[in-house]
């Protein structure tokens, strides 16, 4: 017992060696304003008040109904995109993986490039693509006979959250991918085809080797995929500022909006709190379902 | 109280981190080298010396450095030419006759610039000289950061603008915080081309009603021509859609005496049916998905035939766009059911924050005062502005008709309500309004009496 | 593998054709707009093709400290890049291959940071950035995001796969602490440190509202921020936007062929390893 304890300390000292760089950085530009954040959270904090007014921003939040609007919709982005993103991803890499050097180059090129274009740029492109009276959108399917009139796709709230979806998921995916292509090098090639021979079928073979390797990068990439859906906020700044009448306000939106507009940054950061308590708990859960194979 | 909590618990944090980033540090500290020029406050400003010229001089040889952020409000020469090259000509001249005094120019953008501010106004990296519009300045101005420009005020000043309702829009209460260069007002925007094919464009004119508004659109509707937008989306040029909404059955976005919102009276609840109406039969395009600067492109590149959101800046920054496309435009005021347009209108100005260096402050009001009243920099820089000035003593400065004709709506002003309490937050709530009508999922009653209700929430919100 | 033309199979590639389609246009369109002036740039109907390609977007971007912009961003991008790699690479692996004390609070610590938005941080950032007087310097940016434990995150992940028994091995054969870590966890982590990389050097450069709080100067500014300052209010120079975007895009595609190679690399490495 005692000598565990002595190995542990060794380690502890070697790790926080390791660690010490990015520790650095991390608590003296992450942890310590976020700390002041946390902190004014619980204050009622404008450009020209700043008083104690305990848990009053959390109870506002949910009587709030463009809060809780904003949290419905962030919802619905996350549960519409994280399983999408995992799964394309997945199915993405493992296509490709095994095709020609060039195939696998070309495909990790082509679910790249949004995210090279930039988000600018490619928000852009999207709300021309989306245009009610000149968007191609409508060209084509008016073109194809699939539609009759045009759609005001993004000012439409039957469509607004679906559109703002899909831009969101072409911007995801590409490096989910490229991960999942990096990791599948650690897959043990001589396992795998000591399987083959052995007669298993491709899904044995993906389901009982690759995806065991697979397992931390998928964690990974869910985890945060999820955060980036939660945080999703630049597209909807860009495309629509929260409207029409807030179908596409996300918590991020309206946290800026209370912040960065109205100088309200008590209730903001209260929302940004219960953001990350909320992120916190479904990575906590993330963790639990997707770690446990993992080797601790 | 916060700041020093926060100093306190950086200093720590702070001399290790350092270390790291050792001599990258530059001239942003420069504020501890220009000294406080403590005796030069309040004595040398208050006898308003219009020319600019360096009668402040005494401390010769202590350079106080200041630093201006503009917005893209004065044009350049050319579209090309890089923004700040006009102002850097300004600041050269105040420079050579202030020899004390540096100005900094930093160019900022209306779309991340308003968040910029607020950002550097908690975090402390303020500038000291903004030139923006009473909306936003007001607002600095009542949370105390600004500096109060009472004695820029000057009798002969408050005499020359001779307009009560945009001296007030420079106050808050009664303290000033905005030093004002010009105004114009907003109005809207006809293509001639497709106004004279649809043989309305005569009734295109100031003094048109309501009801030769409805004419000219349901004409340009039945030639085949894309309606303008009633835009909603995004975040700016809400105050064209305001104008439009109270003016169609002469109602009012507040009373006159703007201390709450009345919108949601008959007229203005009529004007809302108006507009759902003519959404619904396309003489109005729902602009649910457009934001201001959308609707004034599709206007810009043919697609639709008029817009709701012009003015002289407007024009000037879309010319070669208009030009392309072979574009002649009918300016208008909105149509209202007299004939008697109330419009909204922009006024332009300065405002110095209050860093806590009073030399900086006075700096900052000598360079302010240069840039509106010099005599020979004063026309040009409102020239400049492309609008028309608050002093009357400089005349009038456009030549062209079609400008003289603009400046003769200013006799439409309407009470200026962009520094009622509230301001900003009310504004989040107008869009909603408009789109939640034109998409049917309130009715416009409904809506106008929630939008009054929570806009007039924010008032005591604000206060 | 099998080959073999299974319905599935055909389908797969459909809709990775028409995927890619998707995937390609904005970055086709971006690179042809930023030939054409404003009124081709938002013709109707489109042009796919620039009509009368002009320079003039180029050369009106060039008529301000353009390259000077793109310098910054460089710098910015580039430095973040090393020292968020350097520093998360080696915080990664002992998180997932060391046992020492704090490790979970640390870890969901890491996890909980990255949960909250950035957006509530900054204000202190930014007087904190001004208190260090760094504010308006390269550093004001890099410093922040360094912070930021995504890349400890991801190279947790990645170690995780490293075999303990090499470890081990490492360690009965003398090797010391660090001489471990580099030659043998590294080249296993390799591809993953490649792709956190490209990944940082990306997510710095477009990391707009950062930039935007903390540089102010005209010739501090990154290529985001000065294209930017160049949009007049309710006049959208889409040309110049796309200008821009394609000038960015350079040193992105730059920094990722180059590591590209270490996706191959990492392919090999877990060949040989087996």
């Amino acid at each position: 017992m005692k000598k565990v304890n002595k190995i542990r300390m060794h380690e502890t000292m070697v790790s926080y060696c390791f660690l010490a760089p990015a520790l650095f950085f991390f608590v003296v530009f992450v942890l310590f304003p976020m700390g002041m954040g946390i902190f004014t959270s619980f204050f009622k904090y404008t450009m020209k008040e700043f008083t104690f007014t305990g848990l009053k921003n959390y109870t506002t939040m949910f009587q709030d109904p463009t809060f809780l609007k904003s949290l419905r919709n962030t919802l619905i982005i996350v549960v519409g995109s994280v399983p999408i993103v995992v799964i394309f991803s997945l199915f993405v890499s493992s296509q490709t993986y095994e095709k020609s050097a060039f195939t696998r180059s070309f495909f990790r090129c082509v679910f790249f490039l949004p995210v090279v274009t930039g988000t600018v740029a490619v928000t852009v492109v999207w709300k021309w693509i989306y245009d009610p009276l000149a968007g191609i959108m409508n060209y084509i399917l008016k073109g194809a006979g699939i539609i009759e009139r045009n759609i005001m796709w993004l000012g439409d709230k039957k469509y607004a959250l679906m559109a703002i979806i899909i831009i969101l998921l072409t911007t995801a995916v590409g490096q989910p991918i490229i991960l999942y292509i990096a990791s599948m090098g650690n897959i043990d090639k001589s396992l795998v085809e000591a399987a083959q021979v052995d007669g298993a079928n491709d899904f044995q073979v993906f389901w009982k080797i690759k995806w065991p390797s697979l397992l931390p990068t998928t964690l990974y990439i869910v985890v945060i995929t999820t955060i980036n859906s939660f945080q999703c906020f630049s597209l909807i700044q860009l495309l629509t500022s929260g409207g029409p009448n807030f179908e596409t306000t996300t918590i991020m939106y309206y946290l800026y909006e209370k912040a960065f507009k109205l100088s309200d940054y008590g209730y903001a950061n209260a929302m940004g709190v219960f953001l990350a308590i909320l992120i916190g708990l479904i990575s906590f859960i993330q963790f639990k379902a997707l770690g446990k194979d993992v080797e601790y | 109280m916060k700041k020093k909590f926060l100093s306190m618990a950086l200093a720590c944090t702070m001399i290790v981190s350092l270390g790291a980033c050792g001599g990258n540090a530059n001239s942003s500290s420069a504020n501890d080298t220009s000294a406080v020029n403590t005796e030069e406050d309040a004595a040398n400003s208050a006898d308003g010396e219009t020319g600019g010229d360096s009668t402040g001089t005494e401390s010769s040889g202590d350079i106080t450095e200041i630093t201006w952020w503009a917005f893209p409000t004065f044009a350049q020469d050319t579209a090309e030419t890089t923004p700040g090259t006009y102002e850097q000509t300004v600041i050269d001249a105040f420079q050579d006759k202030n020899p004390n005094i540096k100005v900094r120019l930093e160019t900022i953008d209306f779309t991340s610039g308003p968040e910029k501010i607020i950002a550097a106004i908690e975090g402390g990296t303020i500038c000291d000289v903004l030139f923006d519009a009473p909306g936003r300045i007001i607002e600095y101005g009542k949370s105390g950061k600004l500096a109060d420009l009472s004695d820029m005020f000057t009798e002969e000043f408050v005499a020359d603008v001779n307009n009560d309702p945009l001296l007030a829009s420079c106050k808050a209460g009664d303290t000033p915080y905005m030093y004002p260069i010009s105004s114009a007002p907003f109005y809207m925007a006809f293509n001639k081309e497709m106004a004279v094919d649809a043989g309305v464009a005569e009734k295109i004119k100031d003094g048109w009603t309501t009801a030769d508004f409805q004419e000219v659109i349901t004409a340009l509707k039945d030639k085949g021509y894309m309606a303008g937008s009633v835009f909603c989306s995004g975040q700016g040029g809400d105050q064209g859609t305001r104008a439009f909404v109270a003016n169609l059955y002469d109602s009012s976005i507040t009373d006159d005496a703007v201390t709450k919102y009345t919108i949601n009276d008959q007229g203005g609840v009529k004007a809302l049916e108006f507009i759902k109406t003519a959404v619904d039969e396309g003489t109005l395009l729902n602009g649910s998905a457009y934001a201001g600067g959308d609707d004034i492109k599709n206007f810009a590149t043919k697609l639709t035939s008029f817009t709701l959101l012009w003015g002289p800046g407007t024009q000037n920054s879309n010319q070669s766009l208009l030009d392309d496309n072979g574009i002649e435009v009918i300016e208008v005021p909105f149509p209202s059911e007299d004939g008697v347009a109330e419009l909204e209108y922009l006024v332009n100005g300065f405002c110095v924050f209050n860093n806590g260096d009073n030399a900086k402050v006075e700096a900052s009001k000598k360079f302010i005062q240069f840039i509106c009243d010099d005599p020979e920099w004063g026309p040009k820089n409102v020239e400049r502005t492309g609008c028309f000035p608050v002093r009357t003593s400089m005349g009038e400065i456009y030549t062209d008709a079609r400008m003289k004709e603009i400046n003769s709506w200013t006799k439409y002003y309407s009470p200026y309500y962009n520094t009622i309490d509230g301001f900003a937050e009310m504004r989040t709530y107008w869009f909603p309004m408009l789109q939640a009508i034109m998409n049917g999922d309130k009715e416009p009653k409904a809506a106008a009496d929630e939008f009054v209700q929570l806009s007039d929430q924010s008032i005591t919100n604000a206060q | 593998m099998k080959k073999k033309l299974s319905p599935f199979y055909i389908v797969s590639i459909i809709l990775l054709s028409i995927l890619t389609i998707i995937f390609i246009f904005p970055f086709y369109w971006i690179i042809t707009g930023a030939f054409k002036s404003l009124s081709d740039a938002i013709a109707v109907p489109p042009q796919w093709w620039p009509e009368n390609p002009t320079s003039a977007n180029f050369v009106q971007l060039f008529n301000n400290p353009a390259l000077k912009w793109l310098t910054n961003s460089i710098l910015i991008s580039g430095i973040t890049m090393i020292l968020v790699c350097a520093t998360s690479s080696l915080a990664g692996y002992v998180l997932a291959k060391k046992r020492f004390y704090g490790q979970k609070i640390l870890f969901s610590i890491f996890i909980v940071a990255m949960a909250l938005p950035k957006q509530v941080i900054l204000v202190p950032l930014v007087s904190m950035v001004s208190y260090m007087g760094i504010h308006d310097t390269i550093w004001a940016v890099i410093l922040p995001l360094i912070g930021w434990p995504f890349g400890v995150f991801l190279m947790k992940q990645f170690s995780e796969n490293i075999p303990l028994e090499l470890l081990e091995s490492a360690k009965i054969d003398g090797c010391t602490e660090l001489r471990t870590f580099i030659s043998i966890a590294f080249p296993i982590i390799k591809p993953g440190f490649a792709a956190l990389a490209i990944f940082t050097f990306i997510n710095t450069w477009n990391d707009y509202f950062m930039q935007l709080v903390m540089l102010s100067s005209r010739s501090n500014l990154t290529i985001s921020l000065g294209v930017a300052t160049l949009q007049a209010e309710f006049a959208t120079n889409y040309g110049l936007i796309m200008a821009g975007a394609t000038l960015a895009a350079i040193p992105i595609v730059a920094v990722f062929v180059i590591f590209q190679k270490s996706f191959t690399q990492g392919i090999t490495m877990g060949a040989v390893k087996g």
